[in-house]
């Protein structure tokens, strides 16, 4: 499994290599003014949805497709700042605990159901709503308790607590605002159909070909942020599941996609502005793509041994050389879009000198034949599960280096490439001292969900989200009264202090931003990925050919 | 005949039969939890209530034993229940991607054929170099892993040359590349079984006698020699159509080509156990049938084996 993954790798970079010598075609000049119809072919290399209701579940997949058809109550410029979308203006109260949202009047789903007060409640109950078997959407609108409809276009939120993440939660495409008449059909039916207010309309879905969105003909909610007003250009999309990277790329090559994402490193590093294919780079807000330690058991339950281990790890030569400059260190333990973001270099410098100090203050004073230190006739093991599925070849590989630098400071790190079921066992049953798991949620409040001591109780699956086992009462403390508070000054110290705390208590290994990135072709005008999580949009989209 | 036939019914049956069981149990004794997998992408944490509801719902919650005559009890009724990640009918989706993988091997076995008569004919005439680099691309092609001969293929034809679509679109031209994924490593395998039970026939009496009657050479090839040297690929073939169905996962991925082998490779991934069975079931009895039938070809060719 493990060499069919290089070779996997391998192929498909040589492959890349020589297609790219064959395609370098001169751009054809595009007209500058947009043209009306025809359809984009889209391919994707995220797993096709189980379901296109993005309240059900709520995984990244299903944003992706779920922009194109489902839009939100508020949404975020390229600065960040929430701007009004489906709602007009809101109003929150001093102390906090309840939301007054006021909808646009003139918005109609593509049903044919107008846009109420009554249908974002609807919303919000189906979320709720246990039959759902919603996970991310669910969180985000944990802490609503009741919603009144003042009028026929005015939603009162009463909280159970202050929420200073709620506007951020309704920006996410997990909490988008569907037909209530099509979420009474049931699941199945809205499963496979959902309706929404956006420029496309979900027209069908051929299970592990693709779905056809065409355009939505009344549309007229577009975010504030668009380039145009009206109708999409775009007459229709077709939306293809391409497992593969290098025959998506070969596919977007040949002229037979036009838009693809999650490409290949290198694929990425070739495309170029005048070059027929463009690359669009989106960051994704909430958490970097970071390595947690598991200070929850030995050797991390010794913060000398995870300041050993984050010094004698090479990050950087790794990221430089596996990614073409397509992605940045990062070391913060959130995505620098965020803007309470704090980064601090200094804790990461890398220092074999220093890591074999700490090892040996800590006691790891003895070495084996093999290299690895021990202690108590024990080696220094650490475990470290991959999930296949959630990782691309390029980060196994930085994965693999990382392991290679850390054996000079005598730390074993064994990798374990694991499908997602076998994965998420794995963090159940405690088997890990480093685990990567991706998180993408609106706001700096991914803190509170990652690092609070709550997040160490597991589900009765098994699954919690505070891989780092971290159980510090002064952080918990911070993590809820920042989001608590309406401050956004204070708000943001209470942040800083707390992302210091993770941060210089060597619980995180930050490696770099968590990044969409899309390549299209030379026909391709007007596209963009939209600020709240980065997912493409086609609104503004138009072909020049 | 009759005997035989039953016989061999009943060995199938028994095939399906373990083969449902080990799945059921396979699928079980890896760690994790299918709720989980079930509610929970990449990112996503699901909520306790909506876990206890999938299990309810899915009969996770009952005692294995239970669970195990549950699923059998259905499986004899031919009710291969619903999908956990599809949440559609377990037949309806395989029935929706039967045909595509059918095609596909089908024709991945008949030019697979074609391409090993042709290379066991070439190398066992000609010259001596010729016949070595006949036997040289048997090895190669028969050690050839699909993965590595796809992408190969793709950067060939599609990336280079442009002649080709990289991922299957509808029509003839989107088959050529996958057919050839699955036929080539078959048909060096093939060859090399089919040249050595020519290089046999050719040394015998019939051939002898053939000639001794004025056939041509290529006569006697056509006509007595490749009859005799297609037995041991006949009855192999039953076994290549097995190992098209495997070769259909990796080939069917990447050619982004709808079928079953795709579809067991992501109902793995996602833990979706009534799926996994489900295409496993129809694949077993895919492989039995034909393997029923490969037998009753060589019956029919080898008039010697219905003495037996």
């Amino acid at each position: 499994m493990r060499r069919a993954q290089r070779t996997l790798t391998f192929v498909g970079g040589s492959a890349l290599a020589l297609s790219l010598l064959a395609g370098c075609a001169a751009a054809a000049p595009s007209s500058e003014e947009p043209v009306a119809g025809g359809t984009l072919v889209y391919a994707t290399g995220d797993a096709e949805p189980s379901c296109l209701d993005p309240h059900v579940g709520g995984n990244y997949p299903q944003a992706l497709l779920a922009t194109q058809y489902i839009e939100s109550l508020v949404s975020k410029n390229a600065d960040g700042d929430i701007i009004p979308w489906l709602a007009e203006s809101w109003e929150e109260s001093d102390d906090g605990l309840s939301w007054e949202f006021r909808l646009r009047d003139d918005v109609s789903f593509t049903d044919g159901t107008p846009l109420t007060a009554d249908a974002v409640a609807a919303n919000i109950a189906h979320l709720k709503d246990p039959e759902t078997a919603s996970s991310t959407g669910y969180l985000a609108v944990g802490k609503i308790e009741s919603t009144t409809s003042l009028d026929e276009h005015t939603l009162r939120i009463d909280l159970s607590a202050p929420d200073s993440a709620l506007l951020d939660s309704f920006s996410m495409p997990w909490v988008g605002i569907q037909s209530p008449t099509a979420l009474e059909r049931g699941e199945d039916a809205n499963c496979e159909s959902p309706v929404g207010t956006g420029p496309f309309i979900v027209e069908e879905w051929t299970r592990q070909q693709g779905v056809r969105l065409v355009r939505n003909e009344d549309y007229n909610s577009w975010p504030q942020d668009a380039a145009h007003e009206g109708t999409a250009w775009l007459e229709a999309i077709d939306w293809r599941f391409i497992p593969d990277a290098a025959t998506r790329y070969a596919a977007l090559q040949s002229g037979e996609v036009d838009v693809i994402d999650n490409p290949q490193p290198n694929a990425l590093a070739a495309a170029s502005e005048d070059g027929p294919i463009t690359a669009v780079a989106a960051p994704r807000p909430g958490a970097s793509n970071r390595i947690e330690l598991n200070a929850g058991k030995a050797p991390f339950d010794d913060a000398r041994v995870r300041e050993a281990f984050i010094r004698a790890a090479k990050v950087n030569d790794g990221i430089e050389g596996l990614f073409f400059g397509t992605v940045a260190r990062s070391y913060s333990v959130l995505s620098s879009v965020e803007a309470d973001s704090l980064s601090t270099p200094e804790y990461f410098d890398a220092d074999l000198d220093a890591a074999n100090a700490l090892l040996d203050a800590a006691g790891w004073t003895q070495r084996d034949a093999d290299g690895y230190r021990v202690k108590d006739g024990q080696r220094l093991v650490l475990e470290f599960p991959v999930s296949t599925n959630q990782s691309v070849p390029a980060e196994q590989s930085l994965f693999e280096q990382i392991q290679a630098t850390a054996k000079q400071a005598g730390f074993q790190v064994i990798l374990e490439p694991l499908d997602l079921s076998s994965w998420y066992g794995a963090l159940a049953a405690h088997e890990y001292n480093l685990v990567s798991a991706p998180y993408t949620k609106v706001g700096p409040d991914v803190l509170r969900i990652l690092y609070h001591s709550d997040s160490t109780v597991p589900a009765p699956s098994g699954y919690f989200a505070n891989l780092a086992q971290l159980k510090d009462p002064k952080l918990d403390a911070l993590l809820t009264q920042a989001s608590e508070t309406t401050d956004a000054t204070l708000r943001a110290e209470l942040y800083e202090e707390a992302q210091d705390i993770v941060l210089s208590g060597y619980h995180v290994l930050p490696l770099y931003d968590q990044q969409n990135h899309y390549l299209h072709g030379e026909d391709v005008e007007g596209m963009r990925a939209l600020p709240t999580v980065s997912t493409p949009t086609f609104f503004d989209a138009w072909l020049s050919r | 005949m009759l005997r035989w036939v039953a016989a061999k019914v009943a060995g199938g049956a028994f095939v399906l039969w373990a083969i449902a069981t080990l799945i059921f149990f396979g699928l079980r004794l890896i760690p994790g939890d299918p709720a989980q997998a079930l509610l929970g992408g990449p990112g996503s944490q699901a909520s306790a209530e909506a876990l206890a509801l999938v299990r309810r719902e899915h009969g996770l919650d009952l005692p294995l034993a239970e669970q195990y005559l549950l699923a059998m009890g259905r499986l004899a009724t031919g009710d291969l229940g619903t999908s956990y990640s599809l949440r559609q009918d377990v037949l309806t989706l395989i029935g929706q991607q039967f045909w595509g993988t059918l095609l596909l091997t089908v024709l991945s076995l008949a030019t697979a054929w074609a391409i090993a008569l042709l290379l066991a004919t070439w190398a066992t005439r000609g010259s001596r170099s010729g016949r070595a680099v006949a036997s040289g691309l048997e090895v190669v092609a028969s050690a050839v892993p699909h993965f590595w001969l796809a992408s190969m293929l793709i950067l060939l034809f599609s990336s280079l040359l442009g002649l080709l679509p990289p991922v299957s679109v509808e029509g003839p031209s989107g088959l050529v590349l996958p057919v050839l994924t699955l036929a080539l490593p078959l048909a060096g395998f093939l060859a090399q079984v089919m040249r050595e039970s020519l290089a046999d026939a050719l040394e015998s009496p019939f051939v002898l006698s053939a000639r001794a009657r004025g056939e041509t050479e290529t006569g006697v090839r056509w006509r007595h020699a490749i009859r005799h040297a297609s037995l041991p690929a006949i009855s192999l073939s039953g076994w290549a159509f097995g190992s098209l169905i495997s070769g259909a996962v990796v080939v069917e991925t990447v050619f982004a080509r709808p079928g079953l082998g795709r579809s067991l490779l992501s109902a793995v991934t996602a833990r979706d156990i009534p799926m996994v069975t489900g295409i496993a079931l129809v694949s077993a009895l895919s492989f039995v049938l034909v393997t029923i039938a490969t037998d009753a070809i060589d019956r029919v060719a080898d008039p010697r084996l219905r003495r037996a």
